[in-house]
């Protein structure tokens, strides 16, 4: 039994042209029995920064909690909101701190920077980066969102079609891995607006 | 029409003796109990062993090298075992593994060549039907659990006058390629042949002379001196072209070692600590 | 060595542990799609065990008869010695009948073979691509103790879990919404795609494949079966790094 594949969850950050786009699954399950179908895994971080944490369900809370913590130290001691750059810095220290007795998540981050400029990164569950320039995948579906997003992802995509292009990445993803899916949520930031959406998935 | 009449021929087939006309499909031949069966030993790992062979392929022909030692464990026990070996007249033979399984297929395809001989057709066994015969042995004999602990190049000329050169070890695996090694030579050696090959664009090896493809081979076997613990300096080279096969006398690589001088460890005997 | 002098202080009568493990895993991805009155079968060329490539031209796509197409992944030495007794097979049933087997029989000879070694299985995906007696284009896949059913496509091997919801999604268009336009497919229905769509799919899901798996590329060989006209093959290359 693997600790990363006790609660199963999935997630995916993908960039578009002057937006971005990250996506999580609904379940919350032990092992093979589902437990739940709201267990959302993306975060905010900053109004335009947001954060998934797939793996062990305890740790998502903890270190969702923890980075919130952090990044109103941050905000407090700068003056200023943190940019998604030092955002990722800051969960992947977060998580080397706890080297030899790891939290048990694979975050992804997305965000707009001040520059407007889009961003996104992955890291494994000690904080090794990936500042990817396409698309960022993690959790028990991690294998199928790379065939899918491989295939379907193309550069300099609008909102709209990124919209498509990741819920579609999401869903055929999840629904061949059997501790993902039961619903989807899907975050769109734009620099001046962000939208929320739930997709309508396979719910067995 | 039955084409297989040893049984039948001449008879209608039989509805009430085969219903759905399975024949010839061969029916399994019934379970014996071998009361040896206990006693019976199987290999279970090498003993004496031989390391690398590579094969790669040139214009009009297969060269083939391999070093002239025998391990018994990191014991360099034998240094002049004889690893490439021509079966028949158009086919080469390159053992790494278990010396003494190496012997025991020398003898299975000395039969095989001698019955095929003893056939008096005037047709000899080509390169890619010796391989056939070896590649399914293997198989079978990893199918018994009672593998032949080797990794074989087979190499040669085909038929058609095309150089062959094709790869078999003790689980049955079998592949083909224009340049190919075993063991360590398959970390070591092989991605040198292979640049050597693909420099000179697709299907490299047909503008690759003979001579050419020497050099690559020596510099290949020596590398896998430096690197790999249980080669020898002292190896053999063979090809197979329309002159034959032809296994070399044994010979060395020019070797430097002069960078040793002021490491410590590289073993310099009035070295102080 | 039990004999004799051996000592035997230490025999308790259970079996001895083998250390020879007869299997290995030599990756590549095989991939079938078929749609009214083709099927195409898919294979990538590289051979490898563990990070070592053995080599990058080796064929996993067996043609069998005029319309049938077999393709293997999994264990190269089962893989190939499985096609061969398919081969040696048909060749009997021919010399005996005079004709060659529909696909749906063949695929059925496939499940018993592979079921015939069921407690020393065929480490082997197969995958079956050709015409049905139907007329249609047809695919059936296989585990490797003989499960197996007919589908409109299928990857297997390596790469099976990169490229198989992108065949959900793109050949049974899975979670999109219907053209309102078209009317809906009834359900059992086979989608029907033309045979440029699936060309680019099958090339599509192999790049992407390549580019995520480290035991997938180096040529790309495809079977293409058309109801009428019998199997020809293309080969493409892919990326060798």
């Amino acid at each position: 039994m693997s600790i990363m594949e006790l609660n199963g969850g999935s997630c995916v950050a993908m960039v578009g042209k002057g937006c971005v786009a990250i996506a999580c699954d609904l379940r919350l399950g032990n092992q093979a029995l589902t437990i739940a179908c709201n267990h959302e895994k993306v975060f905010a971080a900053t109004e335009r920064t947001y954060y998934g944490l797939p793996g062990l369900a305890s740790d998502t809370i903890t270190v969702r909690d923890k980075l919130r913590q952090r990044v109103n130290l941050y905000a407090m001691k700068e003056e200023r909101t943190i940019e998604p750059e030092t955002f990722a810095h800051l969960v992947s220290s977060t998580l080397y701190e706890r080297r030899f007795g790891p939290y048990f998540i694979e975050p992804v981050i997305a965000g707009i920077n001040v520059k407007d400029e889009p961003f996104i990164a992955a890291m494994d569950l000690i904080g090794c980066l990936n500042f990817a320039k396409d698309f960022v995948v993690s959790g028990t579906a991690s294998e199928k969102l790379f065939g899918m997003a491989e295939s379907l992802w193309e550069p300099d995509l609008e909102a709209e079609d990124l919209f498509e292009t990741i819920s579609q990445t999401l869903l055929n993803a999840v629904d061949r891995d059997a501790y993902s899916g039961w619903g989807a949520v899907v975050w769109v930031i734009e620099k001046d607006k962000v939208t929320k959406r739930w997709l309508k998935a396979r719910m067995d | 029409m039955n084409h297989f009449p040893s049984t039948s021929w001449g008879k209608p087939r039989n509805d009430a003796l085969d219903p759905y006309a399975s024949f010839p499909i061969h029916q399994g031949r019934p379970q014996t109990n071998d009361v040896f069966a206990d006693g019976v030993q199987r290999t279970q790992q090498p003993i004496v062993t031989g390391t690398s062979v590579l094969g790669i392929k040139f214009k009009g022909g297969v060269m083939m090298a391999a070093d002239n030692l025998a391990s018994y464990g990191s014991l360099a026990r034998f240094k002049d075992i004889v690893r490439l070996h021509p079966v028949g007249e158009q086919t080469l033979l390159g053992a790494s593994g278990d010396m003494a399984d190496f012997q025991q297929v020398k003898r299975l395809l000395e039969n095989l060549i001698t019955s095929e001989a003893l056939q008096d057709d005037g047709h000899a066994l080509n390169p890619s039907q010796i391989y056939e015969y070896l590649s399914n042995v293997m198989y079978q004999k990893r199918s018994k659990f009672d593998p032949f602990w080797n990794a074989f190049l087979v190499g040669g000329l085909d038929h058609d006058g095309e150089p062959f050169l094709s790869y078999v070890d003790l689980l049955g695996t079998t592949y083909s390629s224009p340049s190919l090694a075993t063991g360590y030579g398959n970390h070591l050696a092989q991605p040198l042949l292979r640049r050597a090959l693909e420099r000179l664009g697709p299907d490299g090896y047909k503008n690759l002379e003979e001579d050419e493809a020497k050099k690559i081979i020596q510099s290949a076997m020596r590398v896998l001196f430096y690197r790999d613990a249980r080669a020898l300096n002292k190896f053999q080279i063979a090809t197979v072209t329309k002159r034959g096969v032809e296994v070399s006398e044994p010979m060395e690589a020019p070797t430097e070692w002069g960078f040793a001088e002021g490491l410590r460890g590289y073993g310099n005997s009035d070295e102080t600590y | 060595m039990t004999s004799q002098g051996a000592k035997l202080s230490n025999y308790t009568g259970a079996p001895q542990q083998r250390s020879f493990n007869p299997y290995s895993d030599n990756g590549g991805t095989i991939l079938a799609i078929s749609s009214e009155n083709f099927a195409i079968v898919a294979a990538d060329t590289r051979q490898s065990e563990g990070y070592s490539i053995q080599t990058r031209y080796a064929k996993k796509c067996y043609q069998l008869t005029d319309e049938v197409v077999m393709a293997v992944v999994g264990f190269q030495a089962d893989g190939t010695a499985l096609a061969k007794r398919v081969k040696q097979r048909l060749e009997w049933y021919y010399h005996t009948h005079s004709e060659v087997p529909s696909l749906a029989s063949i695929a059925r000879m496939v499940q018993t073979m592979l079921y015939g070694k069921r407690f020393f299985p065929y480490y082997a995906h197969v995958i079956l691509g050709g015409i049905d007696r139907d007329g249609t284009g047809a695919v059936y896949s296989f585990d490797p103790v003989g499960s197996y059913e007919r589908e409109s496509c299928r990857a297997a091997g390596a790469a099976q879990s990169l490229v198989q919801p992108f065949l959900d999604n793109m050949v049974y268009s899975k979670n999109q919404t219907a053209d309102p336009s078209v009317a809906p497919l009834p359900k059992g229905e086979r989608p029907v795609l033309p045979m440029e769509t699936v060309l680019s799919l099958v090339i599509d899901a192999f790049t992407g494949a390549t580019e995520r798996h480290i035991e997938v590329g180096d040529g790309l060989q495809i079977w293409t079966i058309v109801k009428g006209e019998g199997a020809k093959l293309r080969e493409l290359p892919l990326k060798r790094d």
